[in-house]
C-alpha cells in the first residue's frame, strides 16, 4: 500500500460566507486515498462530511470558498474551470447520494436514465448503451434487469432505487466513487445487502471508495481505513480494526461508546454520552475542535491541534482517549437491576393468561387473556386491522394483530419500514381508529380516535414523535410548548403554579430554567427531543408511545435521549410502546420485544428470548443484518432477497414466506403459520419446529 | 435584523421603494393640511398652466385646479381604500381558506368550486358591474366590493399555506391534547403561515391600488369633486395635447406607488419565506 495516492487532499479549507459571518466548514484537512482503497468517513451531523464530498467535485453553493489543494492523479481540482470539472464528475469521480428517490428523475424510465450515462459520457449509441445498462444492473444482482429498465423510479423499492443509483455511478467506470450516506434511508436488511454489493464491486472494478456515514457499524463493514471528522477536521485516521480496538482521540472513543450494541442493556449499563453538541465554527477559533466537549481536556488543548502519527499508519490529533480514565467507569455504570413491581409480575404471568387457555391460544386465540384481572395488561390489542383504502387498492397496514403491553414495562416493536409498526403506535395513541378489532386500555375499549376518547384516556396515553423538529411548533417558546398541555389537560389556572411545573419538567429532562423563553427553533435536535419527552410527561401518563424517538438524532444525542427515557421510565413506572427500526436500540431499552412483518406479528417475547435462539427466521435475518460496532464479531450473514411483498396483495400463507431462508415449500405459501409457544412468555408464528428455529445468528 | 440588512444590501432597490412609500404615506397623513391650494379651488387666471407657473408646482387642469394638491388629497382616499381592501380580503381569505383546507373533504371541494366560479369573472369586471349597478360609490362601498373581488385569490393562498403545515406532527400533538379545531387553526397553524400571508397582504395592497385607480379611470370609482388618481387621468384625457402634465403626474403617482409596494412585497417575501 505504498503506491502513490490517487486522491491527495492537502490543507483543504472550506469557508461559507453567511449573513452572520464566516463559518468554517472544513479546516486544514489533509487526506490521502489510495487506489482500490475504501475510506470511511464518520462523524456527527454538521461535522463537514458532506461538505468534503461536495468540495471534491466543486458542487458547493456560491457562498463557499475553497483553498488548499485536491490533487487527483497529479492535477489540482481546485484550479480546474467549471468546464474542465465536467470531465471529472461522473467520469473519474462518481457520487451516490443519500436519498435515491430524489436523485432519480421521476418522469424518465430507469432505462432512459441509465442509458443517458453511457451515451453522454462514453458516446455509446442507443442499443449499446441499453446493453451496457442491463449489464450494470445485473452486476448489482438485480435479477430481472430487462424488466426494471422499462419501469419508472417510483415503481421499484428504495433498495432497488439505490442500486440503480450505484449502477449509474458504475457505468462511467469511475476511479473513485463517493457514497454519501447511501444506506441511511434504507431498511437494515436492504442496507446489509447493498453494503455487500458495494464491497464486491469495489474489488471487481478496482475502484476507490469514499464512504460517508454517521453509523459506525456501517462504516466498519466496508472500510479499509477510517477518518473520524469533527467540526471540519479529521481528528483521527487509521486502519479500520485498529481504530476501533484502540481509538486514540477522545472523540472517536466517545462516539464508539455511544452506540447501543450487543450486550448493552438498560438494566446494567447507561450509554456513554458526549455533553454539548456540534457548534458552528468561526474563522478565528484555535485549538482542538473537540476541547469544549472533551472530558480529558487540559491547558494544552486550547493551543495545539493537528494530526500526528501515533503508530505506523494511525494518525490522531490527540492520544488522550484513555488518559486519566474516568469515562471507563462512567460508560459502564452498573445499575441495580430493576425490581419488578407486583403488577409487573404479569409480564411473566403468561401471554395468554392462565395455562388453561393455552390450547385456545395455540388454536389461534393469540391475544386472549384469562378472566383473572391481576394479569390484565395495560394495553391489549385484539385482532386489530387497519386498512387504508383508495379507489385503486386497499393497503393492509395492520392485518389482524394481537399484542399487549404490561404495566411498567417497555414493549419494543421492531420491523422494516412498512410493516405497520407506526400505524400500531398511532392506533394506540388515538391518531387513528382501527378498521376492525379492539384496543383495550386496562380492560376499557379505546378503539377510537382522540375525538371520541375521554379526557382521562387522553391524559393517560401520550406520544413522542420521531422528528422533534416537526413535533414542536416552531412559533412557540419552550415555555409555551410545555405550559399549554398543563393548562389544557391538567386545568391549572394559576400562572405561577404552571411556571413552577414547567421548570420542574425541564429539570426532569436535564435542562435549566434558561430554556424557558428560548424559541423552539433555536434548540439543537437533542434539546428538542428532550422538550418533546418533557411534554409527554406533563400528565404523568400511564403509557407513552415512542415512535422512533431517536432515529432522527445523532448517535451521541441518541444515547443521551435513550438514557433519559430509561431513567424516566424507572422513576415514573410508565410503560412505553417503543417503536424503532433499529434492533440495537430496541434491545437496549425494551423488556419485551414484538417483531412485526407486513402488518402481522412474527414473534413476541421477553427481550432475551427474542434476541437469542430459537427465533423466527425473520428475527434471525434482522439480527444478522444489524451492523455491529464490534469488528471482531464475524458471523455468517443471512441476506433477505427482494423487498416485502405489496401490502395490498392478499396473502394466504405466511407473509414472510417469499423471502424466508428456511421456507418449507408449499406449506408456507398456502397455510398461515401456527402460533408456537416456546415458553410462558415467548411466542412465534412459524411452521418450523423449535429445533429448526435455533439459528446461527447471535446478537 | 442582521439578516434583513444582509438581504437589503443584496436587493438595493428596496431603498428607493421604501422612500417612495414613506413619501406617499407622509403625503396622505400631513399633506392636505399643508397645501397652498384646495383641491376644488379653481384658479381662473391659471387654466392649464404649465408646472411651476403661478405657484402651481405641477401645473393646473382645464378648470384651473392645482394638480399637485389634487394628487396629494387623492393619495388619502386611494391609500385608505387599498389598505383596508388588502386587510379585509386577507382576513376573509384566511378564514375561508383555513376552514376549507383544515376540514378538507366535501367542504374543501365546495369551497374550491365556489372560488373557481368567482375567479372566472375578472375582479375588475366584477367590481365594475356591481359598482355600476349600485351607482354613487364611496370609500365604504369601494372597499367592500374590491375586498370581495379579491377574496378568492387570498383564500387560495391561505389554504395552500395551511395545507403545508396541516400534516406536521405538532398538529397531531395538539390533537392528542384534545385541542379545539379553532385553537389548532389559529394558534398552532396560523403563526407558522404568517410569512406567506403577510407577503400576500402587501402584494394585494399593490393590486388594490391598481384596481381603485382603474375603477376611477372607468368612472365607477369615487365621484367628483373628490380627487381620485384614476379619475384625474380620464378627466384630463381630452386636454392631453395642450396640458400633458395633467395626465402625466397622476399616472406617475399611480405607477410609483404600485411599483414601490411591489418591490417591498418582493423584498418581504425574501425575508420571511426563507425564515420558515
Amino acid at each position: 500500500m505504498t503506491s502513490k495516492p490517487l486522491l491527495d487532499i492537502h490543507n483543504l479549507n472550506v469557508v461559507y460566507e453567511t449573513p452572520s459571518g464566516s463559518i468554517v466548514a472544513i479546516r486544514d484537512l489533509s487526506l490521502e486515498l489510495r487506489a482500490n482503497e475504501a475510506m470511511g468517513i464518520i462523524g456527527e451531523s454538521g461535522c463537514g462530511k458532506s461538505t468534503l464530498s461536495y468540495a471534491i467535485l466543486d458542487y458547493l453553493p456560491p457562498n463557499a470558498r475553497r483553498s488548499g489543494s485536491i490533487m487527483f492523479n497529479g492535477d489540482d481540482l481546485l484550479l480546474k474551470t467549471e468546464k474542465e470539472m465536467q470531465n471529472y464528475r461522473g467520469d473519474r469521480i462518481a457520487m451516490v447520494y443519500q436519498n435515491p428517490y430524489s436523485a432519480l428523475n421521476p418522469s424518465l424510465t430507469i432505462g432512459e436514465q441509465l442509458d443517458e450515462v453511457t451515451r453522454v459520457h462514453r458516446g455509446f449509441p442507443r442499443t449499446q448503451a441499453r446493453e451496457e445498462s442491463i449489464k450494470a444492473l445485473k452486476d448489482l444482482s438485480l435479477g430481472e434487469a430487462e424488466g426494471i429498465v422499462r419501469r419508472y423510479p417510483h415503481q421499484v423499492s428504495g433498495g432497488i432505487q439505490q442500486r440503480i443509483c450505484i449502477a449509474m455511478a458504475l457505468l462511467c467506470q469511475p476511479d473513485i466513487m463517493i457514497l454519501d450516506e447511501p444506506t441511511t434511508a434504507l431498511d437494515v436488511t436492504t442496507e446489509a445487502s447493498i453494503l455487500d454489493i458495494i464491497g464486491e464491486l469495489k474489488e471487481r472494478h478496482r475502484m476507490s471508495l469514499i464512504y460517508i456515514s454517521h453509523d459506525i457499524g456501517v462504516v466498519n463493514k466496508i472500510s479499509d481505513r477510517i477518518a473520524v471528522m469533527y467540526r471540519g477536521e479529521v481528528v483521527e485516521l487509521g486502519p479500520q480494526e485498529e481504530l476501533f480496538d484502540h481509538p486514540r482521540h477522545p472523540y472517536t472513543r466517545a462516539l464508539i461508546n455511544c452506540m447501543p450494541r450487543a450486550g448493552v442493556k438498560k438494566e446494567t449499563t447507561r450509554l456513554n454520552t458526549i455533553p454539548g453538541y456540534v457548534t458552528r465554527r468561526s474563522a478565528d477559533e484555535r485549538g482542538c475542535p473537540f476541547a469544549s466537549r472533551c472530558e480529558k481536556r487540559n491547558a494544552v488543548c486550547e493551543e495545539i491541534y493537528g494530526l500526528r502519527e501515533i503508530e505506523s499508519g494511525h494518525l490522531a490529533a490527540c492520544d488522550r482517549a484513555y488518559a486519566d480514565d474516568v469515562s471507563e467507569k462512567k460508560a459502564a455504570i452498573p445499575l441495580v437491576p430493576k425490581a419488578k413491581s407486583p403488577a409487573g409480575a404479569g409480564a411473566t404471568g403468561g401471554w395468554s393468561g392462565t395455562k388453561d387457555s393455552s390450547a385456545a391460544a395455540d388454536a389461534g386465540g393469540f391475544g386472549t387473556v384469562g378472566p383473572d384481572t391481576a394479569t390484565t395488561p395495560l394495553i391489549r390489542l385484539e385482532k386489530v386491522y387497519k386498512y387504508y383504502r383508495n379507489r385503486k387498492r386497499t393497503v393492509r397496514a395492520l392485518d389482524g394483530i394481537d399484542a399487549k403491553i404490561e404495566k411498567h414495562d417497555v414493549l419494543g416493536v421492531v420491523g422494516e419500514s412498512g410493516c405497520g409498526k407506526s400505524t400500531m403506535g398511532h392506533l394506540v395513541a388515538g391518531l387513528l381508529a382501527p378498521t376492525k378489532g379492539n384496543i383495550y386500555f386496562e380492560g376499557k375499549d379505546i378503539s377510537a380516535t382522540w375525538q371520541r376518547r375521554s379526557g382521562d384516556t387522553i391524559r393517560d396515553i401520550q406520544l413522542v414523535f420521531q422528528n422533534p423538529g416537526r413535533s414542536l411548533n416552531p412559533s412557540f417558546s419552550v415555555e409555551q410548548i410545555l405550559d399549554r398541555p398543563i393548562k389544557k389537560m391538567l386545568k391549572i389556572r394559576s400562572r405561577r403554579e404552571r411556571r413552577a411545573m414547567v421548570i420542574d419538567l425541564l429539570k426532569k429532562v436535564d435542562l435549566g430554567e434558561e430554556y424557558l423563553s428560548r424559541p423552539s427553533t433555536r434548540l439543537s435536535g437533542g434539546e428538542k427531543q428532550r422538550i418533546a419527552v418533557a411534554r409527554a410527561f406533563v400528565t404523568s401518563p400511564r403509557l407513552i408511545v415512542c415512535d422512533e424517538p431517536t432515529s432522527a438524532l445523532d448517535v451521541s444525542v441518541q444515547a443521551s435521549v435513550l438514557n433519559l427515557l430509561g431513567e424516566l421510565q424507572e422513576q415514573s413506572h410508565t410503560s412505553y410502546l417503543f417503536i424503532s427500526h433499529d434492533l440495537n436500540v430496541v434491545n437496549y431499552i425494551s423488556d419485551h420485544i414484538l417483531v412485526m412483518y407486513l402488518g402481522r406479528v412474527c414473534e413476541y417475547g421477553l427481550r432475551d428470548e427474542v434476541v437469542n435462539p430459537p427465533y423466527h427466521p425473520y428475527t434471525e435475518a434482522l439480527l444478522s443484518s444489524a451492523p455491529d460496532v464490534n469488528p471482531s464479531h464475524k458471523q455468517k450473514p443471512i441476506r433477505l432477497e427482494g423487498a416485502p411483498p405489496d401490502p395490498s396483495a392478499r396473502i394466504v400463507g405466511c407473509p414472510f414466506a417469499g423471502r424466508c431462508h428456511k421456507k418449507i415449500d408449499d406449506l408456507c405459501d398456502t397455510t398461515p403459520p401456527p402460533l408456537k409457544r416456546l415458553s410462558e412468555t415467548h411466542y412465534i408464528f412459524c411452521h418450523l419446529s423449535e429445533d429448526h428455529l435455533k439459528g446461527s445468528a447471535h446478537l | 435584523m442582521r439578516r434583513v440588512w444582509y438581504i437589503a444590501k443584496r436587493n438595493p432597490l428596496i431603498f428607493p421603494a421604501l422612500i417612495i412609500i414613506l413619501f406617499w404615506l407622509l403625503a396622505a397623513v400631513v399633506g392636505p393640511s399643508r397645501m397652498a391650494f384646495s383641491y376644488t379651488a379653481m384658479d381662473m387666471d391659471h387654466q392649464m398652466t404649465a408646472p411651476g407657473m403661478g405657484g402651481h408646482f405641477m401645473g393646473t387642469d382645464s378648470l384651473g385646479r392645482d394638480i399637485w394638491s389634487r394628487i396629494v388629497f387623492g393619495s388619502r382616499s386611494i391609500l385608505t381604500i387599498a389598505l383596508l381592501t388588502s386587510l379585509f380580503s386577507s382576513l376573509a381569505g384566511v378564514v375561508l381558506g383555513f376552514t376549507a383546507g383544515y376540514f378538507g373533504g366535501r367542504i374543501d371541494a365546495l369551497f374550491l368550486r365556489a372560488m373557481d366560479i368567482m375567479m372566472a369573472v375578472p375582479p375588475l369586471v366584477l367590481s365594475m358591474v356591481v359598482l355600476g349597478v349600485l351607482g354613487n360609490s364611496n370609500i365604504l362601498t369601494l372597499t367592500l366590493i374590491v375586498s370581495i373581488a379579491y377574496t378568492p385569490a387570498t383564500a387560495r393562498v391561505a389554504r395552500g399555506a395551511l395545507l403545508s403545515c396541516k400534516n406536521i406532527e405538532y398538529v397531531d400533538a395538539a390533537r392528542l391534547r384534545g385541542e379545539s379545531h379553532l385553537y389548532i387553526m389559529f394558534r398552532e397553524i396560523l403563526p407558522n403561515t404568517i410569512g406567506p400571508i403577510i407577503v400576500e397582504v402587501t402584494a394585494r395592497f399593490a393590486y388594490s391600488i391598481m384596481m381603485v385607480a382603474s375603477l376611477g379611470f372607468l368612472g365607477v370609482g369615487l365621484q367628483p369633486p373628490t380627487p381620485d388618481w384614476g379619475m384625474m387621468v380620464i378627466e384630463n384625457k381630452t386636454i392631453i395635447k395642450a396640458a400633458p402634465w395633467a395626465v402625466l403626474y397622476p399616472s406617475l403617482a399611480i405607477a410609483s406607488l404600485v411599483i414601490a409596494i411591489s418591490l417591498f412585497s418582493d423584498f418581504l417575501s425574501k425575508v420571511v419565506i426563507r425564515d420558515q
